[in-house]
């Protein structure tokens, strides 16, 4: 359908003749034609031509206009212009990611040209606060990644898995590697960062669930540049900007398959008679009569049992459980992703959908998947006048089996650790019947969704950003800007966790008796809706006056959120029965909570000669939590810039050398507030409604003459004293490039204070019997600081092409003040004082060796265990007495580590990358250190749990003859081992330095090697680009965790975390 | 032209949206928040604040705190590596038990002052909201006096006017005797606001009030009196100790407050006597929840599918027929409790493991050791063979062979081949329930708890839990405070005939006679009525005997055998009874059962109550901003 509308109007201002040309339904194209306001009769001649690229083809939809009026028009579907014009006139021709290039017209009727594509566009051009703005004239510490670092990552899921090393000043650490998982990343260690995607704040979960190959770019803002960004930007922010069309129509196939395997995993013994040898062992070392139950003949079974075709009794055989959980190696994780762009300069379109498949080492039930489509349409309907709409949706699913306990992968982990080669999953090997082996959860034979019941939880989020943009006319370089955006996500959880049994096989009678199992169904659903609006009006100036170059921005935002949830548990009476009905319902919950921030922000830039650059920005963010007196906060910030090179004392200076090419010298404060909880940002800073007395409602249920009834509690003093916490960030940088910009780098020192932490008073000192605590408000600070440096260089060498890159940052906390700390004495004031003093340090006591002889024992005049050494033998641990009282307790502690699950204070990142010909190579390491990681545990008790033995402990202090106490000892790295210690063992009660690592890592995070084809090929089969690659990810790492079988970057002390995954991937992007 | 500002206004309006004034914009109404104003204005709203005062009250050993309070004392064995501190440690340290909560005081005096001022409400409900929430602040006084002795009595609200001047906040202790009078006279002034309706468990009635006040006057005349006997256990202001003096006046209050309850005037209560079997009849008590039980008078209810359950009997449960597969087993009763329960003839003696010249007694059955005895052996304990929920308890600790060794698996329930038989032919040569040493969540003294043990299906599954009734206050025990007021002001006839009562429902029907009640007597009834009821502690603190019973000395295997019935019976360690079953062909005791009393391995530990453990130590937070709060002794 073609419809055509022509028609014109007159203004008051008076000859303005304005076209339009609506074609169909969706695409629409539409001419306008401004006249100028002084309307100066004209002689007119008609120049026509043709736009092509680089390669000769032609471009849809350039820019043409008469330089120095509105007169313009575009190109057409054959790349065809025509205008009338004076005939001095110069004409401009401007295209999105090409150079705008003037010609004068000279009199010339055709003029055809070939516009130079712009290579640097991208990089050129940073995502800012409400804004863009050329790199040259940034004054604030941003650094950013783009597509072309991001496509190459296939670690997993997570968005944020893509970022190790490569964004100086981002902190790394991904401690969990399971199917879905992403890592956690904080700017500077100063906390979670805001994420704000295509100009909306949200939250990491949306952050970390975009389809990778939909990104542009990101940014992160670090200092006061992230003030503009406004409410909650006190930890920095995060910037994602997605991909829009330009150029003509391209269709892209991005797809990969990788097999995954985990980095590490404790090692544990594989066969019954070393278990039995190591806990015969154990037990003469630790009981009091030195005695075991396994004597030398049962040993000799238990080695019998290991021989291949034994079939002698079953209870000496062996199993070997670690085999038997982890038998997914390899596990697939594939990604698809088809798009479709294009763009003229009326219309840009970017059309996308993925679908992503992850699949786990535990088993091919434990999976995750990812569906996700964006659509990013712009059109310039009218001159001066563009609208778009960006959507963004996905469905996200995880599904496994419906495990007891919280965490669904746990039990299949713990079952590495918890069984013991002697039990085995079957009763008589028996398929049919899972055996009971006294444990039985952590059966792995149990971990499916046959016998344990299927959890499958599904996110569905749609996120709509409407834009209108329009040109003022008349006052060059204003514009107004409306931004509506929409989200809503819904959760569906749906978990069946059956009743079972476990078997005991009776071989008298060959028979399988239930003597074990649950008889306990768990049946729960969550249904989650989320909804979030974002509305803002901007109003936009920018224009330059001579050597002046000004420009403002003013933003009124409201920001609203919605969370509702309900959750339901029920008892079904059997295990096919899926749905949830009222008599077998015994658990609902219900909540909906509300939300809503408002804001008014300022910016006002100004440049002299590309040379001084001034940003002044400010913003007034009023929050629903605070009181209403307390609501509005006040948040300016400062940054300026000078480009030393552009001053005419340089340019003399470096002549025509090209050793420096360009410098500029940078510096920011500013005030960026926050009302989130500053320890825990997911939590706001003071509960909702805190500030309004009265009585909560649903605190509990009582029952009252058999029925149940709801409670009500006193909500307690208002709180109405606090106000939004403080973050003023200081930030000196320098970029620079140098040698024609082949070497470009970075540096940047930042100081973070953060006041107005939330404390209650205490210069008076209430008496407890007053019932309650002063109200909570802003008195205490802390502080972050450090700073990043980054080089890169690339340069070229005919058809070979390089590049490497480096970066390292730093970046560390610490507590300044607490008001009024009090202490009882100075040892106290050592031991609990925070003031001054670096955040997360872990307390322990120093090993400074380990006993030889019991000789040492007898002798040693320090009681280490409390108890006067008589548990001790040799090979336990000698705490040092640092105090010197003679016995070792928690006043011998000293810090020695970074606390437990902290982001490491260092991190660093290079990479290096050629190409030649068609073959492309890149390689990416990324690492960090400053933090800890603590054995516990699995990975500290010998037997924990009654369990399998950790294969380090077999590196051990042991007596030669392991029945015989009076046999010479044996040195080895740990103390003897014994059987459940319980609290009383030395070795294993104290945190001390013999069990905290203080962890440095470097690990090859990708290497790729790719090859396109040429493309005098792609020709005969009308394929634009062909690229094939293989890819791997973590492939090795260099770190002192390896001997414990864990990988670096893990949390769990008991070493039981699902690691990284080291991937293998095979993929391929194609262009039509 | 036109039409462009027309479409850029709309976007604008579409953008900005409803233009909201920015302060009404960020006042959302919350939805789970009611004025003071709407409160007080609906009785059916008030009860939701008393609802939940009910749900904060203060019980020693709950049924929804836990279980470890119930495992201490030597009354029990904790069978959870997590727990063993509790059998591992040689004392308690002077905070616990401590209670010192005016936050909960606070609220309740609000709630009096507005109640008070409230308009909307009807007198006759004003009137009973407020006997309720004065009810509920001397229980927790009651609750505060027991652990802490004498504390600041506040009966209004304070708020801090932000002056500066701190010292008129600063309230004294009051001595302990005046916290008990407060208790006793606020019973007094609120009891007939409540109803006498012996069906109203959950909420304050007058039987309730009258009990309270009958066992709070008893605390003080016992310590009046027997604190006599720890004379550095006072403090010079009497917040700690009462004088002896004052010990007959609390014992007649302790005796009138009883006998409101016996002779009906509170309303109906008598003890529950519905089944025949002495033992199951005991069990019941705790699970009849219907108006038949008229014994209890004042509980903590819970409601299966209704929003409030408690996890004993998942905590507990047998292993062999948990619902929950890991979680059971945690609360191992004691054979020092165990023994501890008369023969039928009123004598006291250990079980019958071996006979006169030291040789193990076979028995055919497990279950013949524990027979005449007092009923509420089985109905307080599950013993070994018993039934719990259709299912049999599986408890032996191994075989005993020929030579007397024992062989037996760390691993319960587990298949060995035993010695002299084929290696293949497997039997099982341990219980599924235990005992074995260090093998949590199956007993290790040889017992499972029984009393408030839920048998309905599905109570012990972490999802559903159960809702067996926690008994504040139970008819019984009134019997026993007149018995032991009676006995203290020398009316043993009157004594006899309460405790009789008590001791015949358990299936003693040889009364004792006047003569025969000692304070011996009174001590030892209350222990094996009221265990795991939170009196044991409170008792042994009021009685004096504390520091003489858990004097940490190891009670060693003839302390246990010994002098058991005595008051001031040595109770340091919690030992067990394991049976074993016996492994030698051809003999004729070849599958029978003895008994070998033995102490888990992981009791290392041996009780010890200090002077200063009377009075919990008061928190350094507490007296170093109240100059006034004067410390406890002997700390």
């Amino acid at each position: 359908m073609k419809k055509r509308l022509l028609h014109s109007c007159r203004s008051v201002f008076g000859g303005c003749t304005v076209s339009f040309e609506f074609r169909g339904i969706g695409t629409i194209t539409a001419l306008l034609f401004f006249c100028m306001l002084s309307l100066n009769a004209m002689a007119q001649n008609k120049v026509t031509g043709k736009v092509t690229d680089g390669n000769g083809e032609i471009l849809i939809g350039v820019a043409v206009s008469v330089k120095g009026t509105t007169i313009g028009t575009t190109t057409d579907v054959n790349g065809n212009f025509s205008i009338n014009t004076e005939p001095n006139a110069t004409l401009v021709f401007t295209y999105i990611g090409f150079l705008p290039q003037s010609i004068s017209v000279k009199g010339k009727s055709t003029i055809n040209l070939k516009l130079v594509s712009d290579q640097k566009s991208l990089d050129e051009v940073i995502v800012t606060g409400y804004g863009t703005q050329k790199k040259e004239s940034i004054t604030g510490a941003i650094s950013g990644v783009t597509a072309k670092d991001i496509d190459r990552v296939h670690a997993g899921a997570g968005v944020s898995t893509s970022l190790a090393g490569k964004i100086p000043g981002v902190t790394f650490r991904q401690s969990d590697g399971r199917p879905g998982s992403g890592a956690s990343i904080q700017i500077r260690n100063m906390g979670r960062p805001l994420y704000v995607i295509d100009g909306i704040q949200q939250d990491e979960g949306q952050f970390n669930n975009l389809s990778p190959t939909d990104i542009e770019s990101i940014n992160v803002l670090k200092d006061a540049s992230a003030a503009i960004y406004g409410v909650r930007a006190a930890n920095g922010v995060v910037v994602v900007t997605t991909k829009k069309g330009s150029g003509e129509t391209r269709i892209n196939v991005d797809a990969y398959l990788g097999f995954q395997s985990f980095t590490r995993f404790p090692n544990v013994l594989d066969n019954s008679y070393d278990y039995n040898r190591y806990l015969a062992e154990a037990q003469v070392n630790g009981n009091d009569n030195h005695t075991t139950l396994i004597t030398q003949t049962e040993l000799d079974k238990f080695k019998a049992g290991m021989q291949p075709g034994y079939t002698g009794d079953p209870q000496y055989k062996s199993f070997d459980w670690k085999d038997y959980v982890l038998n997914n190696n390899g596990a697939p994780q594939n990604m698809v992703n088809v798009n479709f762009t294009g763009g003229s300069d009326k219309v840009n379109y970017y059309i996308s959908a993925s679908n992503l498949y992850q699949n786990s080492m535990l088993g091919k039930e434990y999976m995750f998947n990812r569906s996700n489509i964006q659509s990013n349409i712009q059109a310039k309907v009218a001159n001066g006048l563009k609208v778009s709409l960006n959507l963004n949706g996905r469905i996200e699913s995880v599904e496994n089996p419906g495990v007891p306990g919280g965490d669904d992968y746990f039990l299949a982990k713990f079952a590495i650790l918890r069984n013991t080669p002697m039990d085995r999953p079957y009763a008589n090997d028996n398929p049919l019947y899972l055996n009971d082996i006294g444990h039985t959860e952590s059966n792995y034979a149990f971990l499916n969704k046959g016998l344990s019941g299927t959890l499958r939880s599904d996110w569905r989020v749609l996120q709509t950003n409407f834009n209108v943009e329009y040109d003022i006319p008349g006052i060059k370089g204003l514009n107004v800007k409306g931004v509506y955006s929409y989200y809503v996500a819904d959760r569906i959880l749906n978990n069946q966790e059956f009743t079972y049994n476990a078997y005991t096989y009776r071989p008298a009678t060959d028979t399988y008796d239930v003597t074990g199992g649950s008889s306990n169904p768990w049946r729960e659903r969550e249904q989650k809706k989320e909804f979030a609006t974002t509305s803002q009006f901007q109003i936009n100036y920018a224009n330059t006056f001579g050597k002046h170059s000004v420009g403002g921005t003013l933003v009124a935002e409201r920001l609203t959120n919605r969370h509702l949830r309900n959750w339901i548990h029920g008892s079904p009476v059997s295990n096919s029965l899926p749905l949830i009905y009222f008599p077998i319902l015994d658990q609902y919950q219900d909540s909906d909570d509300q939300e809503a921030r408002l804001g008014y922000v300022g910016r006002f830039n100004y440049n002299f000669d590309n040379k001084y650059y001034v940003e002044l920005s400010g913003r007034r963010d009023a929050s629903y939590l605070f009181a209403p007196d307390k609501r509005v906060g006040y948040f300016p910030g400062v940054s300026a810039g000078w480009r030393i090179t552009q001053e005419k004392f340089m340019k003399d200076l470096l002549g025509n050398s090209t050793v420096l090419t360009d410098l500029k010298l940078r510096g920011s404060y500013g005030i960026l507030g926050d009302d989130r909880n500053p320890y825990d940002s997911n939590q706001p800073i003071i509960a909702p409604y805190a500030y309004l007395p009265g009585y909560s409602y649903n605190q509990g249920t009582t029952i009252i003459n058999g029925n149940s009834l709801i409670v009500s509690r006193d909500k307690g003093l208002p709180v109405n004293r606090i106000s939004w916490l403080k973050s003023k960030i200081t930030d000196f940088g320098l970029d620079f490039t140098m040698f024609s910009s082949k070497l470009s780098g970075t540096l940047d020192y930042f100081y973070r204070e953060r006041t107005g932490l939330p404390a209650a008073k205490n210069e008076v000192i209430l008496p407890v019997e007053l019932g309650y605590n002063l109200p909570q408000e802003n008195l205490n600070s802390d502080a972050v600081q450090g700073g990043e440096m980054s080089l890169n260089y690339n340069n070229t060498f005919g058809q070979f092409n390089f590049s490497v890159g480096g970066n390292v940052s730093y970046a560390r906390g610490k507590t300044l003040d607490v008001y009024k700390q009090t202490y009882n004495n100075s040892v106290d004031r050592y031991f609990s004082g925070s003031v001054d003093r670096y955040n997360n340090i872990s307390w322990g006591n120093q090993v400074i060796g380990q006993f030889q002889s019991q000789e040492q024992i007898n002798d040693y005049p320090v009681n280490i265990d409390g108890m006067g050494n008589k548990t001790l033998i040799p090979g336990d641990l000698i705490y040092k007495d640092v105090n010197g009282d003679g016995r070792i307790d928690g006043a011998d502690n000293r810090p020695i580590g970074f606390g437990y699950g902290t982001q490491p204070t260092v991190n660093y990142g290079f990479n290096f990358a050629f190409a030649y010909k068609n073959f492309d190579f890149h390689a990416d390491f990324s690492g960090a250190s400053g933090y800890t990681w603590y054995q516990n545990w699995e990975t500290r008790r010998p037997f924990q749990n009654n369990g399998n033995l950790n294969t380090i402990f077999t590196d051990r202090w042991h007596h030669t003859d392991i029945y015989d106490i009076n046999s010479p000892w044996i040195p080895g790295k740990y103390p003897a081992l014994r059987q459940n210690p319980g609290g009383n063992s030395s070795n294993y009660n104290r945190d001390s330095d013999f069990w905290l690592h203080n962890v440095r890592y470097l690990r090859a995070r990708t290497i790729e090697l790719g090859y396109s084809l040429p493309e005098s090929l792609l020709k005969f089969v009308k394929i634009k680009k062909a690229r094939f690659y293989v890819n791997g990810y973590n492939l090795f790492s260099l770190d002192g965790l390896s001997e414990y079988g864990v990988d670096p970057e893990v949390t769990d002390d008991n070493g039981l975390q699902f690691p990284q995954n080291r991937i293998i991937n095979i993929g391929t992007k194609i262009t039509f | 032209m036109k039409k462009i500002f027309l479409i850029t206004a709309g976007a604008v309006l579409l953008t900005v949206g409803s233009c909201k004034r920015d302060d009404s914009f960020l006042n959302i109404p919350p939805n789970s928040l009611l004025t003071t104003e709407k409160a007080f204005s609906d009785p059916a709203l008030v009860l939701s604040i008393l609802g939940d005062f009910y749900n904060r009250e203060v019980d020693f050993s709950s049924l929804d705190n836990g279980w470890a309070s119930f495992a201490d004392f030597s009354e029990a064995f904790p069978s959870e590596n997590g727990a063993a501190y509790l059998v591992e440690r040689t004392g308690w340290g002077y905070g616990e038990w401590g209670l010192w909560d005016y936050g909960y005081i606070r609220e309740l005096n609000l709630f009096l002052q507005r109640a008070e001022e409230a308009t909307k409400l009807t007198e006759t409900d004003k009137k009973r909201f407020i006997a309720e929430a004065r009810f509920l602040r001397a229980s927790h006084y009651f609750e505060m006096v027991k652990r802490m002795g004498g504390v600041p009595i506040i009966t209004e609200p304070l708020t801090y006017d932000y002056s500066g001047d701190i010292e008129k906040y600063q309230k004294p202790r009051a001595k302990e005797s005046e916290v008990y009078d407060f208790i006793i006279s606020e019973a007094e002034a609120i009891k007939v606001d409540l109803p006498k309706n012996s069906n109203e468990k959950s909420r304050a009635t007058y039987a309730a009030a009258v009990a309270m006040e009958c066992r709070a006057a008893l605390y003080a005349a016992s310590i009046a009196k027997y604190g006599a006997t720890t004379p550095t256990v006072t403090l010079g202001g009497d917040e700690v100790g009462i004088p002896a003096s004052m010990a007959n006046a609390y014992y007649t209050k302790a005796l009138t407050a009883a006998q409101e309850i016996i002779n009906g005037t509170a309303g109906i209560y008598k003890l529950y006597e519905v089944l025949p079997n002495a033992g199951d009849n005991f069990a019941g008590l705790f699970l009849d929840k219907t108006s038949v039980n008229q014994e209890s008078i004042y509980i903590e209810d819970f409601k299966a599918n209704g929003g409030k359950t408690h996890g004993f009997t998942t905590n507990n449960q047998p292993f062999s027929n948990s619902d929950e597969g890991l979680d059971a087993g945690r609360l191992n009763p004691s054979l020092n409790l165990a023994e501890s329960f008369e023969k039928l003839d009123n004598t006291y003696a250990p079980f019958a493991t071996t006979d006169n010249l030291g040789n193990p007694i076979y028995y055919d059955e497990q279950k013949t050791i524990f027979e005449g005895r007092d009923g509420r052996l089985a109905g307080t304990l599950l013993l070994p063979g018993d039934y719990f929920k259709s299912g049999k308890l599986d408890i032996w600790a191994g075989y005993k062979l020929a030579d007397g060794s024992t062989f037996t698996s760390t691993e319960a329930g587990a298949l060995r081949s035993l010695p002299g038989t084929p290696a293949t032919d497997l039997v099982q040569v341990v219980g599924k329930d235990g005992p074995i040493n260090n093998l949590e969540f199956r007993t290790q003294s040889g017992f499972y708890v029984r009393k408030y043990l839920d048998p309905q299906v599905g109570s012990g599954r972490r999802g559903r839990g159960s809702d067996v009734a926690f008994i504040r206050y139970r008819y019984a025990e009134v019997l026993l405070n007149a018995a032991e007021a009676a006995f203290e002001l020398s009316d043993l006839t009157t004594a006899a005939g309460y405790i009789n009562q008590v001791r015949n429902r358990a299936g003693l029907i040889v009364d004792l006679l006047p003569a025969e009640i000692t304070f011996d007597r009174i001590v030892h009834e209350r222990r094996v009525e009221l265990a795991f009821e939170g009196h044991t502690l409170f008792d042994m603190k009021r009685w004096r005997l504390a520091h003489i019973v858990w004097d940490g000395q190891a009670e060693t295997k003839t302390d246990l055998l010994t002098n058991i019935g005595s008051a001031t019976h040595r109770n340091t360690r919690p030992w067990g009874l394991w049976p074993y079953k016996i492994f030698n062909p051809g003999n004729v005791n070849n599958g029978k059962w003895i008994f070998e009393v033995t102490l888990p391995s992981k009791v290392t530990g041996a009780n010890s109550f200090k002077l200063g453990n009377y009075y919990s130590e008061i928190p350094g937070d507490v007296t170093s901003k109240n100059p006034k709060i004067v410390k406890q002794p002997n700390q």
